[in-house]
């Protein structure tokens, strides 16, 4: 439909585009404020910033390492739990369960999505700490407040997104496909694993990297329950032990107080900022990646 | 031109055992009956040709007799589906290879993705177990026997999804051949397809008559004439699919019985 | 063998649908168990007190709805629009690369962590506006959080309009505006209200949008005023006590303002539920 009199300004249109353009500054604009606040720190240390792991803001001293490190820590063992897991329970109702049953369990599933992340920080903070110091006691944690638990409770809340993405592309895989593979004389786990999983691969692997990005960004749950340590940055990188240890991560970081006094501070406050871009560049990466993925996967079929 | 098959030529001599019977089979779904009380006999080296409306049940009563209808739990089926004697309902039948030996081709062709000869070897290599040695040597007789391996065996490993339509539905037919199934289930093979596939595949199956036992669905009455031995002719009465008549082919066209029948063939251009 | 790997497969999908179905039915359920054991009319009613860890959540709940109720203010306008330039203004092969930038765009803003967005207010709010901590800086910046989430939903629910009635609309002569206005909108109107109220079910119980610009923890009312009013707020409020959470007192009047802050998410979401379920059926039949 093209508007071929331009006679009368069109208001509706022009307050369209108007809030569009708002909300696209608005966006484009965090990110340009984040870059540029942070540049004093970029002056300063230049890759220093990325590479060291001292933190100590007294002297100067800005070294993120240690908060990639935990963010890192906290993401992977939340994939680990989570992604078998959700795509377990997706198996199940997109390929075993009948019809009703699926919308069922598909409902108990959003509703685990709908709960904010401060409640499942206080879940934390009140169920799960006990059970990770006995789970790990063979690693001595010093308190329920690790990086154990912060991956734990982010596993939990990621498994609602993973499950649901992964259900939508498993059952975005024609129904006829799966009848001729059963006619064959295939078995249920052989046409779920050969003819859906395959067809669907693309779209499970995204549901992943939707679940990664949440997880990369969640700040008020995993602060509650991981410690807020700084400087945390494990003798040996390959072991289990810092997973009993306290932590930081970069968003726990940016939620805790030194946000406010570091204001006054232009190098303070351009690392506390650098971190908010290096998060930035991280999650949206991950799930522009994820976003792809379900777009490619969808013109293959 | 298409070879014409002599009615009743091949029926004259003795009424073979059946290899697959249904016996008084009705199938409902939520309290509303699809079916009623079906008798069928598959012949081995017949060619049974299920004709009927749409609406009619054909495609719900292939279903059941390798149990695809499992698949939907809401449908009821009552009396029995016999397999040499056997009932395929039985709580030890392995419904798996039941239907690797009961070989289905659907209305649309269904291609996965992979090459052309993933494509043959997709069921074989699973349900069979079949050797890796073995696996070029199955796929030339399959598309053989399919009546493709002119047309593609310089290009098997070329994705299958760019076959032509008439072309994939032979793969499909392919597919199912490798499995070396005894009886083949064939749902409107042809009403995807165009005048000279659809000729290809009534020849090929002509052909195939010869080893297997062949069930055809079709709504088309010339093509039950050029290819079926005996005839099974559903009709919808009571809000249900019912067998109206059923017999040898000569039989059934040129002395109808039932009125439906009769008023239905004297429509139909000879 | 095959038997036992279907057998198998079989067993593992379905424990691990059996242990997400625990998970909620024992969260649901140990906020409901412990957190009734303290929700009565006087909870709901009363002010907080004892610091904090006492008495009731009244100003708290004021605080969200608040917030809420801002947040649809800022959003919905914003999300029509949004809605609109996509499906209808930038309709046509032309403008497709714009299309896949804005609707690129759209995930990429739904991916931002909420955190940031909350130090983005602090910034632009508290100090460039001099606003310090205001109620008005916490709704602006909830609203624009699911401003994402509302526009894709809109725009999906416009995309399915059916083109007849947009083509009978301009074959009677309506202008664009007027078929926007008369058409576009009206029946697409579930589908915005349905993406608001899911919208806002999460923001309510958002708490780093409004750490920084907009909530405190105590000393505060019914905000006057733009420039520093805050508010108390649920999910502020659960933050910061539980962060002290040694003393049972105060962990049976979390569980309590966490019952609540639970009853008014799910309850926004509820309400989206009969909305929901009529687009569903609409697409069905169509």
């Amino acid at each position: 439909m093209r508007n071929t009199g331009r006679r009368r300004l069109e208001l509706t249109r022009v307050a369209s585009l108007g809030f569009t353009a708002i909300a696209a500054l608005v966006f484009l604009g965090m990110l340009v404020l984040f870059g540029v606040q942070s540049l004093p720190v970029w002056r300063y240390a230049g890759l220093g910033y990325v590479t060291g792991t001292r933190w100590f803001f007294r002297v100067h001293e800005f070294g993120i390492l240690p908060m990639a490190y935990g963010t890192l820590a906290v993401s992977a063992v939340a994939l680990v739990v989570a992604v078998p897991l959700g795509v377990g329970t997706a198996f199940f109702t997109a390929e075993v369960l009948p019809h009703r049953s699926r919308r069922v369990v598909k409902a108990a599933v959003e509703l685990l999505a709908g709960v904010p992340s401060v409640i499942f920080g206080l879940l934390g903070i009140l169920l799960l700490r006990d059970f990770v110091v006995k789970l790990l006691a063979h690693w001595e944690p010093l308190s329920g407040d690790t990086l154990m638990t912060g991956g734990l409770l982010l596993a939990v809340m990621i498994v609602p997104t993973v499950m649901t993405l992964a259900d939508d592309a498993l059952s975005g895989v024609p129904a006829d496909h799966r009848l001729a593979a059963r006619s064959l004389g295939l078995t249920r786990a052989e046409t779920a694993l050969k003819v859906a999983a395959r067809q669907a691969f693309p779209g499970l692997v995204s549901a992943a990297l939707l679940g990664l990005g949440r997880a990369l960004g969640e700040t008020i749950a995993v602060f509650l329950v991981i410690g807020r340590q700084d400087n945390q940055w494990p003798e040996r990188l390959l072991s289990f032990q810092p997973l009993a240890n306290a932590g930081q991560t970069l968003t726990t970081k940016l939620g805790g107080s030194e946000t406010f006094i570091a204001y006054g501070d232009p190098l303070h406050w351009g690392a506390i900022m650098g971190l908010g871009l290096v998060l930035f560049a991280v999650v949206t990466g991950v799930s522009l990646a994820g976003a792809r993925l379900v777009t490619w996967g969808g013109n293959r079929a | 031109m298409l070879e014409v098959v002599a009615q009743g030529e091949a029926l004259d001599c003795e009424l073979g055992e059946p290899v697959l019977e249904a016996e008084n089979l009705s199938v409902s779904i939520g309290g509303r009956l699809l079916l009623r009380s079906i008798d069928l006999r598959i012949e081995p080296r017949r060619v049974l040709g299920i004709l009927g409306p749409s609406g009619a049940g054909k495609t719900t009563l292939l279903r059941c007799l390798n149990r695809l209808s499992d698949l939907v739990p809401e449908l009821v089926i009552s009396g029995d589906v016999r397999l040499h004697g056997e009932s395929i309902f039985g709580r030890d039948v392995d419904v798996d290879a039941l239907r690797s030996r009961i070989g289905m081709i659907f209305q649309q062709p269904v291609v996965f993705p992979g090459s052309i000869a993933d494509n043959v070897l997709f069921g074989v290599r699973r349900t069979r177990r079949l050797p890796r040695r073995a696996w070029p040597e199955r796929v030339e007789r399959a598309l053989r026997e399919a009546a493709l391996w002119n047309e593609v065996n310089h290009r098997l490993r070329e994705p299958a999804a760019r076959l032509s339509v008439g072309q994939q539905q032979r793969l499909c037919l392919a597919r199912v051949l490798a499995c070396e199934p005894e009886i083949l289930l064939l749902d409107e093979p042809t009403s995807a397809l165009d005048e000279s596939s659809t000729r290809e595949i009534e020849e090929l199956i002509l052909r195939l008559r010869e080893r297997h036992a062949i069930v055809l669905v079709t709504h088309n009455l010339q093509q039950a004439r050029r290819v079926a031995d005996s005839v099974a002719c559903l009709g919808v009465r009571d809000h249900a699919g019912e067998l109206i008549e059923s017999g040898r082919c000569c039989d059934v066209f040129d002395q109808p019985q039932t009125p439906e029948l009769v008023r239905h063939f004297s429509r139909e251009p000879r | 063998m095959r038997k036992g790997l279907d057998r198998a497969f079989t067993a593992c999908v379905a424990a691990c649908a059996a242990a997400v179905c625990a998970l909620v039915l024992g969260i649901a359920g140990a906020i409901v168990w412990r957190g009734m054991a303290v929700l009565d009319w006087h909870f709901v009613s009363r002010l907080a007190a004892g610091g904090g860890g006492a008495g009731g959540v009244l100003y708290e709940i004021l605080g969200t709805v608040i917030l809420v109720v801002t947040a649809l203010g800022i959003c919905a306008p914003l999300a029509v629009g949004v809605a609109l330039t996509e499906t209808v203004y930038l309709e046509g092969r032309e403008h497709r690369r714009t299309r896949r930038w804005l609707f690129s765009g759209l995930y990429a803003a739904n991916s931002i962590p909420s955190v940031l967005l909350g130090i983005a207010g602090l910034i632009v709010f508290s100090r460039w506006l001099g606003w310090g901590k205001s109620w008005l800086a916490g709704g602006i910046l909830l609203g624009l959080m699911i401003l994402p989430t509302v526009s894709v939903a809109l725009i999906e629910r416009l995309r399915s309009l059916p083109r007849k009635y947009l083509e009978a609309a301009a074959g009677l002569g309506l202008s664009r505006s007027q078929v926007i206005w008369s058409v576009h909108l009206p029946q697409s109107l579930s589908g915005l209200v349905s993406g608001l109220l899911l919208g806002l079910a999460r923001a309510a119980g958002e708490t780093a949008p409004i750490l920084f610009a907009a909530a405190v923890f105590s000393g505060a009312g019914i905000p006057v005023g733009i420039r520093d009013s805050p508010v108390v707020a649920l999910p502020y409020h659960i933050f910061v006590l539980a962060q002290d959470s040694l003393d049972p007192a105060v962990q049976d009047h979390l569980w309590g303002a966490a019952a609540i802050l639970l009853g008014m998410v799910f309850a926004l979401s509820l309400l989206a539920l009969p909305v929901r379920l009529r687009i569903h059926e609409e697409a069905k039949s169509a």
